[in-house]
């Protein structure tokens, strides 16, 4: 990984495996959008493409970030670090405290510009990356103390997640936590702290859960889905039929049952269920193949850089995909707690497809010339 | 610095080599998982993904309600809830068989035995009342499940009953216009049933993945609930006075075609058809075929005008009441000697008739009768309507035609009958009979002239005579207002010839010069008398003088008439009409407390509701047995007052 390829005359090669493996997803997920979505989009809004149009509008829109991404010199990620911080904050507030918040099912996920809606949690998980590589690449001598070391990087985080609950969104705070337990933990974290603050996440995760009757119940309905099958399990348990309908090969794309209603917002975060029933065992395989080996090449990409911050930043852009992927793939085969966790690339939603771009933007940027 | 460097580069690699395996890790799970999902448990899950469908095909919309032409509802639907077990879901065999066995009263052997069986799905005991459903709700019993049915009610209880007919527990039409009409009120079943929240709110589906209503489609019909409770009592009165068989009466509004009533008797109540013999639940208006007699004579006259065979005064020998043809007697009941035409058919001699049929022409005849409806269902949708029996004009010989004339050796229905004179009143112009509202009918038959306007004033000018006249018919006149009409008494054929039972009947059309309503009167066997001026005469009378009362029509000195029978008040539209009909009356309906017996509890309840009573309900079960204050007392004054509702 330390070879110098010297041939400067030669346009430095990006990871074009990389590049082709997100592309192929993304086009998978605009597929399985129309499959999921066309005949819901077209009872409720009368138009069967409404959802897939929009979706390639953001895959359009999506792989332009990611070429610019690609493109830009990495001063602008580097430099402006606190500056995409504040903005972060500042969509997190717009949520929270103005009135510029969609509200869906009692929370506040939302802010609208317009007919443009963002998802303010998406833009702080790339935002938070930044950050931390660049706090544990510069402060790499002073790492292991408590004040310095520890301290700003939980502080920040801890304060975007305080927004996130204000959302509330219990689910988006986990993400966030587990980027920074992540990044900790190669970033140089004693490993005593890192355990001691996992001990109060999960002690304060425990009494949030008990606290709100609403998060035990769909703690309790993981616990045995088929139980409260017609409440709090229904979801799951719909999720899961969907996978056993596909069996091996499947009931052939667009042919699937469970998206008929039976299954809310099968486009969205349920996606990947749509794909075990229509594409069985094959189709799931295979995303998970492509999502491997997506993984691989970012951390390749990672390994590869010979700079704190180029290591930490390709690093960090690859666990926030690899966590996406991981949890939404556990969250609807039922083995981890439901979470709104979006499928990267594979579900309907802008914001998500965006900084998923933007994160392959970043690798390819800093794969130049390494791979 | 820069060695420092390298160290952390050093340790960051381990880490996120470390790092890499954990995720190579989680990976590799999420594909186990995934293949555990898919492979191993694909086949089960499947399963309970189709049991999803299973749930759905127990799931049936709601019949639809029978109503009459004013809203007030004949049939209608509530639900209960039925319980049934899947026995391999049930785990603790004994402690659920002694629990059922306590709460439903059945014996546990017999539940036992049911649970022993192999089948993903037994009925244990359907239509259960609200009370033992909230029990075996609140008992939890796995593999236990209560779903919901709906139960038939015909809040009017005999009222139409034939006419009705009645489903079966499955919610299958089984007879009468719920046979007929089942395909529209049938509820429907979803392909897919569709939970849309943890609320429970529920979406149906086509197989396509439309929303669909699995709700019956109502069916209105023309009659009026007022009108058939009339001829109802009128007709049971009569059947009882005279010890008849049974009775049936048709009323048809002219200007429309619409049937008002169509009763039989005895009468049936669907609610509880099973209690009754199947004989009961035949409409025979539509069903028996009868040879009319004498109230078949006004279309031989007709026939015979039209052909130009006869005019009203042309004198016939009546033979003096006994005449030979081919070796065969005709006689009259009455003797006559020569009678013109009009007065042929005012005395109804059977002779007279014979020799104008002779003269016509058994073409003439024949196609006389075809044209104007024998021969041909009334197209009307009711099971069994019968073509009748109007042999070839090939096979006629003279006996047979002699006997055509007077009503002999033809085979009609009361509907047939009702839908002949129907173009009489209509002065000649043939048009179809009308039952139901909604769903219209899809093919009307074209009016459709069959003789000319003045052949019917005539022929309406001789049965004006039979009743305004010393004709047969004198018993249904109305003060005020003029009748035309003619009796029928025949004898009945038996085994080797006539003997001596009778099908008495009577016509009677009102106003005599326009008529506006046409009733029609069949009575079975009456004894002692089967005259059917005596017999059928009365029925027809009062249903015209209520119909009249009721459209506001009577002319005012047969004010007192009409009393609104109150067993039929639950409709908002019937007190209106009353108003119409007699305006001093008005008080009687919506004075006096209906009577909501029979009706379901959420009708009953509503009524009261309506006059500001909340009532007390006692007992258990859907409909309402007892009801105090009694139907016809005048409603508390007292807001406070209690009223009392008994349920069974």
């Amino acid at each position: 990984m330390n070879k110098k390829k010297t041939l400067s005359d030669k346009p430095e090669r990006l990871d074009y495996w990389l590049l082709g493996a997100a592309l192929l997803l993304a086009c998978f997920g605009l597929i399985m959008v129309l499959s999921a979505s066309g005949i819901m989009a077209e009872r409720f809004f009368d138009d069967k493409y409404l959802f897939f149009r929009k979706q390639a509008i953001f895959l359009c829109a999506g792989t332009f970030m990611m070429y610019l991404c690609s493109r830009l010199p990495k001063a602008i990620f580097y430099n402006l670090v606190y500056i995409w911080l504040m903005g972060a904050f500042v969509l997190l507030m717009l949520s929270d405290f103005t009135p510029l918040s969609v509200a869906a099912g009692g929370a506040k996920r939302w802010i609208a510009f317009g007919p443009i809606r963002i998802q303010p949690l998406e833009f702080c998980k790339p935002a938070l990356v930044l950050y931390l590589a660049y706090f544990f690449s510069r402060k790499q001598e002073r790492i292991r103390s408590f004040s310095i070391g520890f301290l700003p990087p939980f502080a920040i985080t801890g304060a975007l997640c305080l927004l996130l609950m204000l959302q509330p969104d219990f689910g988006g705070s986990v993400f966030l936590c587990m980027i920074l337990f992540f990044m900790s933990l190669v970033g140089g974290t004693r490993i005593s702290y890192l355990l001691t603050s996992l001990l109060f996440a999960g002690g304060a995760g425990y009494l949030l859960i008990t606290s709100s009757p609403y998060r035990l119940k769909r703690m309790t309905a993981f616990m045995d889905p088929f139980k409260s099958a017609q409440n709090e399990g229904y979801q799951l348990v719909q999720s899961l039929y969907a996978f056993g309908s596909g069996n091996v090969f499947g009931q052939g794309l667009g042919a699937g049952k469970q998206k008929l209603f039976f299954l809310p917002e099968a486009h969205n975060d349920f996606i990947m269920a749509v794909v075990g029933e229509e594409l069985g065992f094959i189709g799931v395989t295979f995303v998970m193949v492509v999502i491997g080996f997506l993984l691989w090449r970012g951390f390749k990409i990672a390994l590869a850089q010979e700079n704190l911050q180029d290591r930490f930043t390709a690093y960090g852009m690859t666990i926030m995909l690899g966590l996406g992927f991981v949890l939404n793939l556990a969250v609807v085969m039922g083995t981890v707690p439901p979470k709104g966790v979006p499928m990267p690339f594979v579900s309907y939603g802008g914001s998500s497809l965006l900084i998923s771009f933007i994160a392959i933007g970043i690798l390819l940027n800093l794969s130049r010339g390494k791979v | 610095m820069a060695k420092r460097k390298k160290e952390s580069l050093k340790s960051s690699r381990n880490k996120l080599l470390f790092v890499m395996v954990l995720f190579a890790l989680v990976w590799t799970a999420l594909l186990g998982r995934a293949a555990w999902l898919q492979l191993y448990k694909g086949a089960d899950l499947s399963r309970l993904a189709l049991r999803q469908h299973l749930a759905a095909e127990l799931e049936r919309g709601e019949r639809g309600n029978i109503f009459d032409r004013n809203g007030n509802m004949l049939a209608t639907s509530v639900d209960a809830s039925s319980l049934y077990i899947r026995p391999v879901k049930v785990t603790d065999v004994s402690g659920t068989v002694a629990k059922l066995s306590k709460i439903l009263g059945i014996s546990k052997a017999k539940l036992r035995k049911k649970l022993s069986r192999k089948s993903n799905f037994i009925w244990i005991k359907r239509q259960l009342d609200d009370r033992t459903a909230r029990k075996i709700k609140k008992a939890d019993l796995p593999g236990v499940y209560l779903t919901t049915e709906f139960v038939r009610l015909y809040p009017n209880n005999h009222l139409a009953g034939q006419l009705l007919g009645f489903a079966g527990i499955d919610g299958k039409g089984l007879e009468g216009l719920e046979k007929e009409f089942n395909g529209r009120l049938a509820g429907r079943k979803a392909q897919f049933v569709v939970q849309r929240d943890a609320s429970g709110r529920r979406l149906y589906l086509d197989e396509l993945g439309r929303e669909m209503d699995i709700r019956g489609k109502d069916v209105h019909l023309t009659i009026d609930s007022h009108l058939q409770s009339v001829t109802e009592n009128a007709l049971v009165d009569s059947i009882k006075k005279y010890n008849a068989k049974w009775g049936t009466a048709v009323v048809v509004e002219v200007a429309t075609g619409d049937i008002l009533a169509l009763a039989n008797c005895p009468r049936f109540n669907p609610n509880i058809f099973r209690t009754s013999s199947p004989k009961t639940w035949r409409n025979r208006a539509a069903i028996d075929v009868v040879e009319p007699g004498s109230t078949m004579k006004p279309f031989l006259i007709a026939a015979a005008l039209k052909h130009g065979v006869i005019t009203p005064e042309k004198l016939i020998d009546c033979e003096g009441g006994r005449w030979n043809l081919n070796g065969k007697y005709i006689k009259d009941t009455h003797k006559y000697g020569w009678l013109p035409a009009h007065k042929v058919l005012r005395y109804s001699s059977n002779i007279g008739v014979a020799k104008i049929g002779l003269e016509l022409g058994v073409q003439n005849y024949h196609k006389f009768l075809t044209d104007i409806g024998f021969g041909s269902k009334t197209g009307l949708p009711l099971p069994g309507d019968r073509v009748g029996s109007i042999r070839p004009a090939a096979q006629w010989n003279e006996i047979d035609l002699a006997a055509g004339a007077f009503g002999q050796g033809v085979g009609v229905t009361a509907l047939q009958m009702a839908k002949a004179y129907l173009c009489i009143a209509n002065k000649g112009v043939a048009k179809p009979l009308r039952l139901v509202q909604l769903p219209r009918s899809e093919e009307d038959e074209a009016p459709k002239r069959i003789f000319s306007t003045e052949v019917a004033e005539k022929v309406l000018s001789m049965m004006r005579e039979v009743v305004q006249e010393d004709g047969t018919g004198t018993r249904v006149r109305i003060s005020g207002t003029t009748v035309a009409g003619k009796t029928g008494t025949a004898q009945k054929a038996e085994k080797g010839g006539y003997g001596n039972q009778y099908m008495a009947s009577f016509i009677g059309m009102v106003p005599g010069y326009n008529p506006e309503y046409i009733v029609f009167v069949m009575v079975d066997s009456p004894q002692p008398n089967h005259y059917g001026g005596v017999v059928a005469a009365p029925v027809v009378k009062t249903v015209m003088t209520e119909t009249l009362a009721y459209y506001g029509k009577l002319p005012e000195k047969q004010n007192s008439a009409p009393v609104m029978s109150a067993s039929l008040t639950p409709s908002s539209e019937m007190p209106k009409k009353a108003v119409r009909a007699n305006s001093a009356q008005t008080s009687v309906s919506s004075e006096t407390v209906p009577n909501v017996k029979g009706m379901p509890i959420r009708r009953a309840v509503e009524i009261m509701v309506k006059r500001g009573f909340v009532p007390k309900l006692k007992g258990q079960g859907m409909t309402i047995i007892k009801q105090v204050p009694e139907a016809g007392e005048k409603w508390p004054e007292d807001e406070n007052a209690e009223i009392v509702l008994w349920l069974s």
